[in-house]
C-alpha cells in the first residue's frame, strides 16, 4: 500500500484565524479520493498546500514516502503535483498543443520551435482521454469540458503522479461529466492517485474509492474507503457539530397579517444568468434562507434582484408594488433594498478608505447640503451610533479598513446598510472568515434587524447558520429552487431534510 | 486639505509629501537664485508664475481623472481647440471676451463630457479612447482653423495678460490655486467628490454600494476638459494670440508637465486618493526646475531629461515607500 | 485565424484599385516608389509598437528612441567620421539599450509602463536635444543617403529591404522562437505562464528590448530618406505606432498579434495619406482620420469579443 501522496499534521494559520489544524490526508497510487467538506472547512486551504501556494506553518508532505517542501507552485509541479482549478489556467490564443507543452516551450529560449514535434505531442497526450480535437484549434474556441480536458493532458504530460481536480464538474453537462469520469477511472486503472474536491456527494458516491472529510479546519473523518460510509454519514461528517455555541435566539417569526404584502417577492423570474421560474416572498420582519452548494446560482440571483443583471422574464415586487430595477442605486435609493456581498474584500468594502468613507457610502447622497457640501461631522452623526453599536473595533473612524481584522471589516461592511435604513437586506455568506464571536454577534445583529422589521434574505452554505436564523428555507441547484421548507429549528431533522433534497440526482441538467 | 478618506496615517503622509515639496521648492529656489542668472528677477518670477498658473491646471485636470483610475490623453487638444473655438469667437463674431471664454468652457467640458461617455459606454479604457481622441479632436481644429492662429483680439482679452502684482505675481497663479481650492472642496467636502474617489478605489465595491459609477467617470473627464479649457485660455492670454501649436503636435507637450505634478503629488496611478495641495505645489516645483534650467548656461537642453527623470525617480521612490509599508497600491 | 486579415486585404485592395481609377498619377512609379518608402518606414514603427502590445503593454517612447537613434547615427557619421556600417550597428546597439532600460524598470520594479515610457519619452527626447542643440546633422555617410532613395528595381525603394528582414525577424521570433511564444503567452494569461515556469520579467525586457530595436531601426531609415539627422524624427510617431496594430487586430491586452494584419492596417493608413495628397484635400485630415479609425477598430475589436465562442479569460 504505498501512498502517492500523504499530508500529516498539517496546520496553517493566517492572522487571526486558523484555517487548519492539524490535517492529515493519505491518498493511495491508483485511486480517486474524494476531498469533502462544508465550505470554511479548509478544503482549498490544503489544496494550496498540495499544489505549493502556500507554505504549512508545520507537518510534513510525502510523496511516495518521501518527504518533501515545496517553495512555490513550481517546486510541486515538478514533484509530479498536477493540478486543474475551477477557473481556466491556459493561454487563450495558443493552440490546443502549445498549451499542452507550455511547459517545453517555458524552458527553452532559442532553439526554434519544431511545430511537428509539438502537435505530435499535444495528440499523444489527449489520447488517453478520449478527445478527438484538432490539436492546433486555438483553446479559446473549445467548450469548458474541452479546456478542462487540455488542462488534464498538460497535467499527465508533466507526469503528474498526483492528480488534483478542483470542483471539475461544477459546468459541465451530465453528458460530459461522464465523458469526465470515464477518463478519470481510466487514469486511476493506469495508476495516477487522483484527488477530487467536490460537492456533489452523488458524484463521489459514483466515482470514488476513497474519502476525507473535513470539518471546521481538522479531519471530521481519518482519510479511508467510501465503502464504509453512506450518504447520511457522509452529510453528518460533514456538519455534525456541537451547539453549546448557538442559542435559538429567535422566538419564531409570527406571519404579519395577510392583507400586507411582502416586503419582496419573485413572481416566476428568470434572469439573464440562467435562472428560471424563481418564485419567492419574504414578508417584513421575515428571515428567509437561501441555502445551496456553491455553483447554485444563489449569489447570481442576489444581483439580479438589486439590478447588476437583468430580470428577463417574471416580475419583481416591492411591497406589492411591481417594479423595474436597473441598477443598484435604484435598487438601493429607491426601493431600500441592500445586499452584503459575499466578497468582502473586492466588493463589501473599499479597503484603502477609512471606516467613516465606507459606512456612509450609502448616504452621502441623503445626507448632502447646499451646493452638495457634506462634512465628515455630518456623516459622523448618522454612523457614529451605528459603529459602537456594531462594536466595530477600529483606532478611530479615520482608519482603513484594510487594517482592521476580518469580523472587523464585515462589520463595516454591514454598517452602511444600516446606515441606508434599508427595509429589505439581502446578507450573502455574512460569516465566511470571520471569528466565532463576531459571528455570533452577526447573527444576533440579523435577527435583532428582523425584529425590528426589515426583510431579511439570507444566502448562506454554513447550515447551522441557517437553522440558527431563518424561519423558511429555500432550496436552489443548479439557478432553480428545488424545495422549501419551514425551519422548526431541529437541526437534526432540518439538515437531514435539506440534505437529502439537495443530493438528489438530477435528471437532465443542460447547462450551455 | 486632506483629500481623500483613508488611514489615519493619510494626513500625515498628505502633509509630510507637502513638507518635503516646501522644501524641495525652496531649496530650488535657493540654487537657482545663485547659479541662474536673472532667476530672481520680478520679470523673471513674473513669468514663471504664469507658467505655474499653467501647470498647475493641467495637473488638476490630469489628477481628476487619474482620481477614478483612468488617464485623459487629450488635455492638450481639447486645451488648444477651446482656446482656438473662444479666439474665433472673439476675432471673427467679435463676442465680448467673457462670452467667449465661457463658451470655451463649455466647449471643453463638452469634448470631455465625450471622452467619459465613449469611456463608459464603449466599456474602452480612457488610454485608447483619449488617443484617438486627441488625434480626433486635435486634426478637426487643424483643419477648421488650417493652422493658422487668431491674432486680432479685443484689448481688453489682451490687458489681461498685462496684469502684474507687486511686480513679480501673476493672477493667473491665483486663478488656478482658487480653481485647486475648489477642487479640494469638492473631492473633501461633497458627495460628488466622495464618489469619485470611492469610483476610482474599489469601482465594483462602490457600484454594488449604489454608486452611479459610470456617471462619475464621465463626470471627471468633463471637468478635466473644462480645466483644459481653462489652460488654453491662460495660455493664449499670456501669449496674446491663440496658436494651434503651442502645446506642440496634438497637444503633447502638455502630457508630461500634466502627470509630473499628480504623481509627485502623491496621486495614485490606480486611483481612489488624491491630494490637490501636493500636487500644486508639485507643479510648481517642476515649473521651478524648468524655468530655472532654462536660464542656466547648459540648461536649455537637459530640461526634458530632467523632467523625465524626475518622473521615473517619483514612482520609484512610491513604489519604494508603498513595499516598506506592506500596501501595494498601483503605481 | 485567416479571416481576421482578410477584411483588411479587401479594403487595401479596393483602395488600391479606387485610387488608381480616380486618379491616374496614383500609378506612375515614382508615385509608387514614394508610397512604398513612407510604408517601409510606417510598418518598422508599426511593428515597434505591436511586440509591446504582445506583451500586454505599451512603449510611449518608441518615437523618442528612433529619434535619439536616428541622431547618434548621424552624429557618429557626421562628428566622429565613422563611416555607415559601424554608425548602423551602434545605432541597433543604442535603440536595444533604451529599450532595455524600459523593460527592465518595468518588469525589475513593477511599475506602470505607461509612466515608465512617458517618463523614457522625456529623456530621450532630452538626451537627443543635448546632442543636438535642436540642430541636424548634415554630413552623414554618402551610402546612406543613396540608400535612402535609390531604387531596387523600378518603383520598389531600397529601404524596403531593411523592413522585409526586420518583418522575417519579427515573425520568426514570434511564431518559431520559445522567446517569442513566452512574450505571447505573458501577454495571453500571465498566471498560467509564470505557473508554466515562463519568466515574465524576462518576456518583458525581451519584448521592450525588441521594440527598442525596431524604434532605433526606423530612426536610420528615416535619416537615409531625409538625409540628413534631424532631432525632429520620431515626433509624430506616437499615434500612427499604435493604429496600425489596432486596426490590424492586435490585442490591447496582450497575447494575440497579427502581423499581416498590422502590415495591411500600414497600407491601408498609408494610401488614406497618399490619397489626401493625391486629391488635394487638407492633408491635416490624415490626424482626424487616424483617431477615427483607431476608434472604430476598438469598437469593433470588443463587439468581436462579445460574440460567443467558446470560453474566453475574462
Amino acid at each position: 500500500m504505498t501512498l502517492a501522496l500523504e499530508l500529516q499534521g498539517i496546520v496553517k494559520s493566517f492572522p487571526g484565524v486558523v484555517a487548519l489544524d492539524g490535517v492529515s490526508l493519505a491518498v493511495e497510487r491508483g485511486s480517486i479520493h474524494a476531498l469533502i467538506g462544508e465550505n470554511g472547512a479548509g478544503k482549498s486551504t490544503l489544496i494550496k498546500i498540495v499544489t505549493g501556494v502556500h507554505r504549512a506553518n508545520s507537518g510534513t508532505i510525502k510523496i511516495d514516502d518521501r518527504v518533501v517542501h515545496f517553495a512555490s507552485p513550481r517546486d510541486a509541479s515538478r514533484e509530479g503535483i498536477g493540478v486543474v482549478h475551477q477557473e481556466r489556467n491556459l493561454i487563450p490564443r495558443f493552440s490546443v498543443a502549445e498549451n499542452i507543452v507550455l511547459d517545453r516551450i517555458a524552458a527553452k529560449t532559442f532553439a526554434p520551435i519544431d511545430y511537428a514535434e509539438i502537435y505530435s505531442l499535444g495528440k499523444q497526450w489527449l489520447q488517453p482521454l478520449e478527445l478527438d480535437l484538432d490539436v492546433r484549434r486555438p483553446v479559446s474556441s473549445l467548450t469548458t469540458a474541452q479546456a478542462q480536458m487540455v488542462e488534464i493532458a498538460r497535467a499527465l504530460s508533466l507526469q503528474s503522479r498526483v492528480l488534483v481536480l478542483d470542483e471539475p464538474t461544477a459546468s459541465l453537462t451530465s453528458h460530459e461529466t461522464e465523458a469526465l469520469f470515464r477518463v478519470l477511472r481510466q487514469l486511476r486503472d493506469q495508476g495516477v492517485a487522483i484527488i477530487l474536491v467536490s460537492h456533489k456527494l452523488e458524484e463521489i458516491e459514483s466515482l470514488c474509492d476513497s474519502v476525507t472529510v473535513l470539518r471546521d479546519g481538522r479531519n471530521a473523518t481519518a482519510s479511508g474507503p467510501l465503502r464504509g460510509y453512506d450518504r447520511a454519514a457522509l452529510v453528518r461528517a460533514m456538519v455534525g457539530r456541537d451547539f453549546a455555541l448557538e442559542q435559538v435566539g429567535r422566538g419564531g417569526f409570527a406571519a404579519a397579517a395577510s392583507s400586507e404584502s411582502p416586503a419582496l417577492e419573485l413572481d416566476g423570474v428568470a434572469t439573464s444568468l440562467g435562472h428560471s421560474g424563481i418564485n419567492l416572498s419574504v414578508g417584513r420582519g421575515e428571515i428567509v434562507g437561501l441555502y445551496g452548494l456553491v455553483g447554485a446560482g444563489r449569489t447570481e440571483l442576489a444581483k439580479s434582484i438589486i439590478g447588476l443583471h437583468a430580470i428577463v422574464e417574471g416580475e419583481l415586487r416591492v411591497n406589492g408594488q411591481p417594479v423595474r430595477i436597473r441598477d443598484v442605486n435604484t435598487a438601493l435609493h429607491r426601493y431600500s433594498i441592500g445586499y452584503v456581498s459575499e466578497d468582502r474584500k473586492a466588493e463589501g468594502v473599499i479597503l484603502m478608505h477609512s471606516v467613516l468613507a465606507n459606512a456612509g457610502i450609502t448616504i452621502w447622497a441623503k445626507l448632502r447640503g447646499a451646493l452638495r457640501l457634506l462634512a465628515d461631522s455630518r456623516i459622523g452623526k448618522s454612523v457614529d451610533p451605528l459603529l459602537r453599536q456594531l462594536d466595530v473595533k477600529a483606532a478611530s473612524r479615520n482608519t482603513a479598513v484594510r487594517n482592521l481584522s476580518g469580523g472587523n471589516q464585515q462589520k463595516v461592511s454591514i454598517a452602511k446598510w444600516l446606515a441606508a435604513g434599508v427595509e429589505i437586506l439581502i446578507v450573502d455568506e455574512p460569516s465566511v472568515g470571520v471569528d466565532i464571536r463576531t459571528k455570533a454577534y452577526l447573527h444576533q445583529l440579523i435577527m435583532n434587524l428582523a425584529d425590528q422589521g426589515t426583510a431579511i434574505l439570507l444566502i448562506s452554505s454554513d447550515l447551522p447558520e441557517m437553522v440558527a436564523l431563518a424561519d423558511r428555507i429555500l432550496l436552489m441547484k443548479d439557478f432553480r429552487l428545488v424545495g422549501e421548507l419551514v425551519n422548526d429549528k431541529d437541526y437534526a431533522k432540518v439538515s437531514a431534510d435539506i440534505m437529502s433534497r439537495i443530493q438528489v440526482v438530477d435528471t437532465v441538467t443542460q447547462r450551455r | 486639505m486632506a483629500v481623500g478618506p483613508s488611514s489615519r496615517r493619510q494626513p500625515n503622509e498628505e502633509a509630510s509629501t507637502a513638507l518635503g515639496l516646501t522644501l524641495l521648492i525652496a531649496l530650488a529656489f535657493v540654487v537657482f537664485s545663485w547659479a541662474a542668472a536673472g532667476f530672481s528677477s520680478p520679470y523673471n518670477l513674473y513669468a514663471l508664475t504664469r507658467t505655474a498658473a499653467l501647470n498647475v491646471l493641467l495637473g488638476l485636470a490630469m489628477m481628476v481623472v487619474i482620481a477614478t483610475g483612468g488617464l485623459d490623453l487629450s488635455i492638450g487638444a481639447i486645451g488648444i481647440a477651446s482656446a482656438m473655438f473662444a479666439g474665433y469667437l472673439m476675432q471673427d463674431f467679435r463676442l465680448h471676451m467673457m462670452i467667449a471664454i465661457v463658451a470655451a468652457l463649455c466647449f471643453g467640458g463638452a469634448l470631455g463630457f465625450c471622452n467619459g461617455f465613449v469611456v463608459v459606454f464603449a466599456r474602452v479604457h480612457s488610454f485608447i479612447v483619449t488617443l484617438a481622441s486627441m488625434s480626433i479632436i486635435f486634426g478637426a481644429m487643424i483643419v477648421l482653423t488650417k493652422a493658422e492662429s487668431v491674432r486680432d483680439l479685443p484689448p481688453a482679452f489682451l490687458a489681461l495678460g498685462k496684469i502684474r502684482w507687486f511686480g513679480y505675481l501673476s493672477p493667473m497663479l491665483m486663478v488656478s490655486v482658487a480653481i485647486g481650492a475648489l477642487i479640494a472642496i469638492m473631492l473633501r467636502w461633497t458627495d460628488l467628490g466622495r464618489e469619485i474617489l470611492a469610483s476610482g478605489a474599489n469601482s465594483r465595491a462602490a457600484t454594488l454600494s449604489g454608486v452611479r459609477v459610470g456617471n462619475r467617470i464621465i463626470t471627471v473627464h468633463a471637468l478635466s476638459g473644462i480645466l483644459a479649457a481653462i489652460a488654453g485660455i491662460m495660455l493664449s492670454i499670456r501669449n496674446g494670440a491663440m496658436v494651434p501649436s503651442m502645446a506642440g503636435n496634438l497637444g503633447q507637450e502638455w502630457l508630461l508637465p500634466a502627470f509630473l505634478a499628480p504623481v509627485l503629488g502623491g496621486t495614485l496611478l490606480s486611483g481612489g486618493r488624491a491630494w490637490v495641495v501636493t500636487t500644486v505645489l508639485a507643479a510648481f516645483l517642476v515649473t521651478e526646475l524648468t524655468n530655472g534650467m532654462l536660464l542656466m548656461s547648459i540648461g536649455e537642453f537637459w530640461v526634458q531629461f530632467a523632467l523625465g527623470s524626475v518622473l521615473l525617480l517619483a514612482v520609484l521612490l512610491e513604489k519604494g515607500r508603498s513595499t516598506l509599508m506592506g500596501t501595494v497600491e498601483g503605481v | 485565424m485567416r479571416q481576421e486579415w482578410l477584411g483588411l486585404a479587401v479594403i487595401a485592395v479596393l483602395g488600391f484599385i479606387i485610387m488608381a481609377s480616380l486618379r491616374p498619377a496614383f500609378l506612375t512609379p515614382f508615385n509608387l516608389f514614394v508610397l512604398l518608402s513612407t510604408f517601409a518606414l510606417a510598418a518598422l514603427i508599426a511593428l515597434g509598437q505591436m511586440i509591446t502590445l504582445a506583451v500586454g503593454q505599451l512603449n510611449l517612447s518608441l518615437g523618442s528612441i528612433g529619434g535619439l537613434v536616428a541622431v547618434s547615427f548621424a552624429g557618429m557619421m557626421d562628428v566622429w567620421h565613422w563611416s555607415a556600417a559601424p554608425s548602423f550597428v551602434a545605432g541597433l546597439a543604442l535603440g536595444a539599450l533604451a529599450g532595455a532600460l524600459n523593460g527592465i524598470l518595468i518588469a525589475q520594479f513593477q511599475l506602470s509602463a505607461f509612466i515608465v515610457t512617458l517618463a523614457t519619452l522625456a529623456m530621450f527626447k532630452g538626451l537627443n536635444l543635448a546632442l543636438t542643440k535642436a540642430q541636424p546633422f548634415y554630413d552623414i555617410d554618402k551610402i546612406v543617403s543613396t540608400f535612402g532613395n535609390a531604387s531596387l528595381i523600378g518603383p520598389i525603394p531600397a529601404v524596403l529591404i531593411p523592413t522585409v528582414i526586420a518583418t522575417a525577424v519579427v515573425a520568426y521570433i514570434l511564431y518559431r522562437l520559445p522567446a517569442g511564444r513566452q512574450i505571447l503567452a505573458v501577454g495571453g494569461n500571465s498566471s498560467a505562464s509564470e505557473l508554466s515556469g515562463i519568466s515574465i520579467k524576462r518576456a518583458i525586457v525581451t519584448a521592450h528590448v525588441m521594440s527598442g530595436v525596431l524604434a532605433g531601426l526606423a530612426g536610420m531609415v528615416a535619416v537615409a530618406r531625409l538625409q540628413l539627422g534631424q532631432p525632429t524624427i520620431g515626433e509624430d510617431w506616437l499615434i500612427s505606432s499604435f493604429a496600425a496594430p489596432v486596426i490590424g487586430g492586435v490585442a490591447l491586452t496582450g497575447g494575440h498579434v497579427s502581423i499581416v494584419g498590422t502590415l495591411l492596417a500600414v497600407v491601408i493608413v498609408a494610401l488614406i495619406t497618399q490619397g489626401l495628397v493625391l486629391f488635394t484635400i487638407d492633408p491635416f485630415y490624415v490626424q482626424l482620420v487616424l483617431g477615427g479609425l483607431i476608434l472604430l477598430a476598438v469598437g469593433l475589436n470588443s463587439l468581436r469579443s462579445l460574440l460567443p465562442v467558446g470560453y474566453s479569460l475574462p
